[in-house]
């Protein structure tokens, strides 16, 4: 067997990366050792409205619900609240991320890709240190396919990029590990996203509540693994809920998952004949953990960039370049600057938190997105701020929204 | 000394992969959907053991 390219992963990462290349004429191979593509769900499902202008998705089966807007509590309950009437009426939607990820697999099917289930890559085929193909296991049999490039669309365990010598071991204090309900049933009548900040509700991270619609709530928790215990995202997640979220303690559990999302720098992203791209990247972002859109947006160029490479027959480090220096220039920066963020965050104490909320609680913002957040933080508090400001800076150029 | 090894409840793995994505040894796989740890390979640094959200892999001599 034999193919143009190999895609390892149908999450949104993969499923788009194949599209794109197979809209180009590229012959190409996704591979997903599930059963079934988006199953089990590991993700909050919310994702900013933005993803409508892109026109990746067709239906709208996967919305689940619009949301209202965001409020941000900080330790001692202060609100800060990004509404849509004051950003523009854009916001974020809550999704059905099983029925989101089986559409875009589909649209890469309708492009030309072929979709192959229960295929497990177990290693990288390689004559010396070229990049041949892939090893496959499928239903008890191991075999070997060709392939000009493979990409690793391979989520947070990425073992493609370390087979291609690529360190993408996460730093524990550069992974967020999580768990999240999904309840039912649930009398809490809100349309706003929910986050909770503190050091002892979830240290170097957040609860979560996303409102599904139909008394539907997806409640969950992240937490640096540098600051984990064994079990102790689901033992604050627990504590949280009876304590401040009792509406939720008496709703139907009806999904538990525990997941992991990379909150790093990004890793170098092509050698010769392989590409690495969404969260095998390393391109979720550092402040919210979310990873859709960059995956949609880092996919497409991926596409586009393998397809160029089939037509001109070059499959070498310097020619997939151009999809390293694409997603730099579309969010690059965005992951850098919040990478910086989240480590200025770290630093401040559940009093410093208390005091930046306060002075936001009746802010109004210019749009819904992490961006005019700090904008505000800087505006109000130069000087404890001082770092952040070049940051700020740096991204005037190029505005992204992003929840 | 005593060398210690990770070992992952099978029965109570949720597949999230955080502790595959922080092994510095790379000694955590996926196998059959659950993680699994090749003890030949694992330093017994306990990182994974401390990553999981859900307590699911412990330390064992
Ligand atoms: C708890 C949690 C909450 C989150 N909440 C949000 C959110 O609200 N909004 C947001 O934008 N992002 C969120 N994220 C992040 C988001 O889920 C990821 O960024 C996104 O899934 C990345 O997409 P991907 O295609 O790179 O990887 P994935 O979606 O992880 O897909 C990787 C695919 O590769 C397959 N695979 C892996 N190894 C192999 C192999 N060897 N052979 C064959 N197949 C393989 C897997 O089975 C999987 O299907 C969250 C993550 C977690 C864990
Ligand atoms: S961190 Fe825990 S739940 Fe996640 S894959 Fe590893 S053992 Fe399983
Ligand atoms: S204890 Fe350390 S070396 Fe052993 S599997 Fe866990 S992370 Fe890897």
């Amino acid at each position: 067997m034999r193919y143009d390219v190999i895609v390892v992963g149908a999450g949104p990462a993969g499923s788009v990366t194949a599209r794109f290349a197979a809209k180009r004429g590229a012959k190409v191979l996704l591979l997903e050792r599930r059963a079934e593509i988006g199953i089990p769900v590991l993700c909050g499902e919310g994702v900013s409205q933005r993803i409508d202008k892109w026109n990746i998705l067709e239906s709208k089966n996967w919305i689940a619900n619009k949301l209202d807007g965001a409020k941000i509590f900080s330790p001692d309950g202060t609100k800060v609240t990004l509404s849509k009437e004051m950003a523009g009426n854009e916001t974020g939607y809550v999704i059905y991320r099983d029925v989101f990820d089986k559409e875009l697999a589909h649209l890469a099917g309708k492009a030309g890709a072929e979709v192959m289930l229960r295929s497990e890559v177990i290693g990288l085929v390689k004559e010396g240190d070229k990049i041949k193909g892939v090893k496959v296991r499928r239903m008890k049999e191991d075999f070997e396919i060709e392939a000009d490039i493979v990409v690793g669309a391979d989520g947070v365990e990425s073992k493609i990029g370390r087979w291609a010598g690529i360190d993408t071991t996460v730093k524990p204090n550069d992974l967020e590990t999580c768990v999240q309900y999904t309840f039912s049933n649930v009398d809490y009548p809100t349309d706003y996203g929910e986050f909770y900040l503190g050091k002892k509700i979830a240290p170097g991270g957040y609860i979560w509540v996303f409102p599904k619609g139909d008394g539907v709530f997806n409640v969950g928790i992240g937490i640096l693994a540098n600051f984990s215990k064994p079990g102790l995202a689901l033992k604050l997640l627990n504590a949280f809920i009876e304590k401040k979220l009792p509406d939720f303690k008496k709703g139907i559990p009806l999904r538990l998952l525990a997941g992991a999302v990379p909150v790093a720098k990004p890793v170098e992203t092509v050698r010769d004949n392989l590409l690495l791209v969404g969260d095998a990247a390393r391109h979720a972002d550092p402040i919210t953990g979310g990873g859709i859109t960059t995956s949609l947006e880092g996919g497409r160029i991926a596409g586009e960039v393998i397809g160029d490479a089939v037509e001109k027959q070059r499959f070498d480090r310097e020619r997939l370049a151009e999809y390293e220096k694409r997603w730099k220039e579309a969010f690059g920066q965005k992951l850098l600057r919040n990478y910086m963020v989240k480590e200025i965050m770290l630093d401040f104490d559940d009093k410093t938190l208390n005091m930046l909320a306060d002075s936001l609680k009746d802010y109004s913002f210019e749009e819904f997105s992490t961006l005019s957040l700090l904008k505000a933080l800087v505006l109000k508090h130069p000087t404890l701020l001082m770092k952040l400001k070049p940051l700020i800076k740096l991204s005037e150029k190029k505005m992204e929204k992003k929840i | 000394m005593v060398k210690h090894k990770a070992k992952v409840d099978e029965r109570e793995c949720l597949s999230c992969g955080g502790c595959i994505s922080v092994c510095p040894v790379d000694a955590v796989f996926m196998k059959n959907l659950r993680a699994f740890v090749d003890q030949s390979l694992c330093i017994g640094c306990s990182i994974c053991v401390n990553t999981c959200p859900i307590g699911a892999i412990s330390l064992e001599e």
